[in-house]
């Protein structure tokens, strides 16, 4: 890790943030597309070839439709409760490494905006903030709908942020580190089985906090099948029922800002992140590798939303609570456990 | 001066102008707004002290959690349905006032006396960086020096726990109702006093109970199994639905419990 003058660490920063904003544009495309070869049709094809032009199109559009505010709404609360989800959503990108130090034009470059000590808890801390700005878009629209949006918004999130965290707790056990750079690195060793060598990748030693962190993610970017927030068929369109223009598509965008970001942290911290065959020689292929398995959640992503249909609320708080609560807990314990044993303390 | 002391001053400056717009403000959700505002500066001065690990629990338990919970029960309640929001109440003023001051001159005096600044400890820079970095050593400390006083603590919290599941539990729902499937609606008249209605007045449809004379109560929903009915279960009336045509009282205040 290199020290780096401010203003790069703020201009790499700027390129991530940037890379995230394209990434979030063609990560529609990709939705359109995948979700219309899952139901035997064709997607966007009309704008550009093959349709590529069609999230710039939606942009445009979005900037020249009318911004309507409620007559009854809470002006000042309905103006910034958008801009809440879309800031903590594209803040969380800073601590992700996108690779170690390379040199860039003569110059040692940090591959990462910051490596906080509590990088992983920062990641957690701006994804619970990012339910202000449901719920207070929601109270501002002043609408029945819209509330009820909100309050699923927020006891949702309230439940399985705590699962979120707690299926963390195991990899922090065994990484003995809370900053997720320290967890990469630690995932770059090999794991010896006898005479199997293994990527130490926390997926192995961690199967099950793998699957429920992928689960309660979900859950928290409130994607189907747990968009119970945004249920068209019951709540109109939920929380934004009143957001139109611009003001709608920062919704819009801190939502997808969110699969790709919580995608990022679950590919880092369970599958090793930059790390893959080649990765150590070349910079430029643990970028490819880290890329192909944000490829690969995001598809996951699209796959559950084209193939479940949404959970009931109730059903939705008994899988927090009654199902991945405790096994989350039983996880906690037995990692514990095993790495006092494996410490010789017991 | 340097940079640090200026965003000291700076988050310093904004985190007082948010508290006092808590107090200020008439919208209850409003104050809300203006307390995260407040923790999330607080939870800044934290970073800048390097105790980022209490910034993260900061965030993520007061601005995230809890006050998530505040704002959830804050939407749902009618702030005009709050008097202690409009009306004057003298003899509270009074007295808020006065603990006010009481409380200003207490830590006034403290800070004058430089009695605020207490005994150095031994976490200074170079210890916290010897066990490595202030979440190790919050936890070093927090789990050896002070383990019972944290277990206490847990302890204390598990209480709370419980208390709010024994509170939430419906008054004894499952043994009134049997094996019968029926929904609670949304006119549950918990945390509607049966008793603090003037009597003869009806809220809107759905939303406050009805009382029901003894004799002509509708389909008897599970009458037969409320044989067992004490009188202090039956406090409140509670409202069964079944579908949206059809509205039966399960269990009415005492008077209607005695038929």
């Amino acid at each position: 890790m290199a020290d780096q003058p401010l203003w790069l660490t703020f201009l790499v920063a700027f390129v991530f943030m940037n890379a995230l904003l394209i990434g979030m544009a063609y990560m529609t495309y990709f939705e359109r597309k995948v979700l219309a070869a899952m139901q035997d049709r064709m997607g966007p094809t009309r704008t550009g070839p093959k349709g590529l032009l069609q999230p710039i199109a939606d942009g445009i559009k979005l900037l020249g439709k009318e911004d309507l505010i409620p007559a009854a709404a809470d002006k000042w609360v309905f103006f910034f409760a958008p801009l809440v989800v879309f800031v903590t959503a594209i803040v969380r990108v800073a601590v992700i490494p996108f690779g170690g130090t390379v040199e860039i034009f003569g110059r040692q470059v940090n591959l990462f905006a910051a490596d906080l000590n509590v990088g992983a808890l920062f990641l957690l801390a701006f994804g619970s903030l990012g339910v202000y700005g449901i719920i207070l878009g929601a109270y501002a629209s002043a609408n029945r709908f819209s509330l009820l949006g909100g309050l699923r918004a927020a006891a949702q999130v309230v439940s399985y942020e705590i699962v979120l965290g707690l299926s963390l707790v195991g990899v922090f056990l065994l990484s003995q580190s809370l900053s997720v750079r320290q967890i990469l690195l630690q995932q770059q060793a090999d794991l010896q089985l006898g005479p199997l060598s293994l990527p130490n990748w926390f997926i192995l030693s961690q199967p099950l906090a793998f699957v429920i962190f992928l689960i309660a993610g979900i859950a928290e970017t409130n994607r189907a099948p747990f968009d119970l927030p945004e249920a068209e068929t019951e709540l109109v369109s939920g929380f934004h029922t009143e957001y139109s223009a611009f003001r709608f598509s920062f919704y819009f965008l801190g939502e997808y800002i969110n699969m790709i970001v919580l995608s990022l942290f679950a590919a880092t911290l369970f599958l090793g992140g930059t790390d893959g065959p080649g990765a150590d020689r070349y910079w430029g292929l643990g970028l490819v590798w880290l890329v192909l398995k944000l490829l690969f959640f995001l598809f996951f992503y699209v796959w559950l939303r084209a193939t479940l249909p949404r959970f009931r609320y109730d059903q939705l708080m008994g899988i927090a609570w009654k199902v991945l609560l405790p096994l989350v807990l039983v996880n906690i314990m037995v990692t514990a456990f095993i790495r006092l044993v494996g410490n010789g303390q017991l | 001066m340097p940079w640090d002391v200026l965003v000291f001053y700076l988050l310093a400056a904004v985190c007082v102008l948010a508290a006092g717009g808590v107090v200020v403000a008439t919208n209850p959700v409003h104050s809300a707004i203006f307390l995260v505002l407040c923790f999330f500066n607080v939870a800044a001065v934290f970073v800048m002290l390097g105790a980022e690990f209490l910034a993260a629990v900061q965030i993520i338990v007061y601005t995230g959690a809890i006050l998530v919970l505040v704002l959830f029960v804050l939407m749902l309640v009618d702030p005009d349905d709050l008097p202690e929001f409009h009306a004057a109440r003298p003899v509270q003023r009074a007295v808020g006032v006065l603990l006010g001051a009481i409380l200003l001159l207490e830590v006034g005096a403290a800070i004058l006396n430089r009695t605020v600044v207490g005994q150095q400890g031994n976490a200074t820079p170079a210890n916290v960086a010897a066990v490595g970095g202030n979440v190790q050593a919050l936890g070093r400390n927090l789990y050896t020096q002070y383990l019972l006083p944290f277990e206490i603590v847990s302890l204390v919290l598990l209480v709370g726990v419980v208390g709010a599941i024994v509170l939430a539990l419906p008054e004894r729902l499952g043994e009134r109702v049997g094996q019968r499937r029926a929904t609670i609606s949304l006119g549950h008249p918990r945390g509607t006093d049966v008793a603090a209605l003037p009597p003869g007045l009806d809220g809107p449809d759905g939303e406050t109970p009805v009382r029901v004379a003894s004799g002509d109560r509708p389909v008897a929903t599970g009458s037969g199994r409320r044989e067992a009915t004490s009188e202090l279960e039956a406090t409140r009336e509670l409202i069964m639905v079944r579908d949206a045509d059809e509205r039966t009282v399960v269990g009415g205040g005492r008077d209607s419990g005695r038929s």
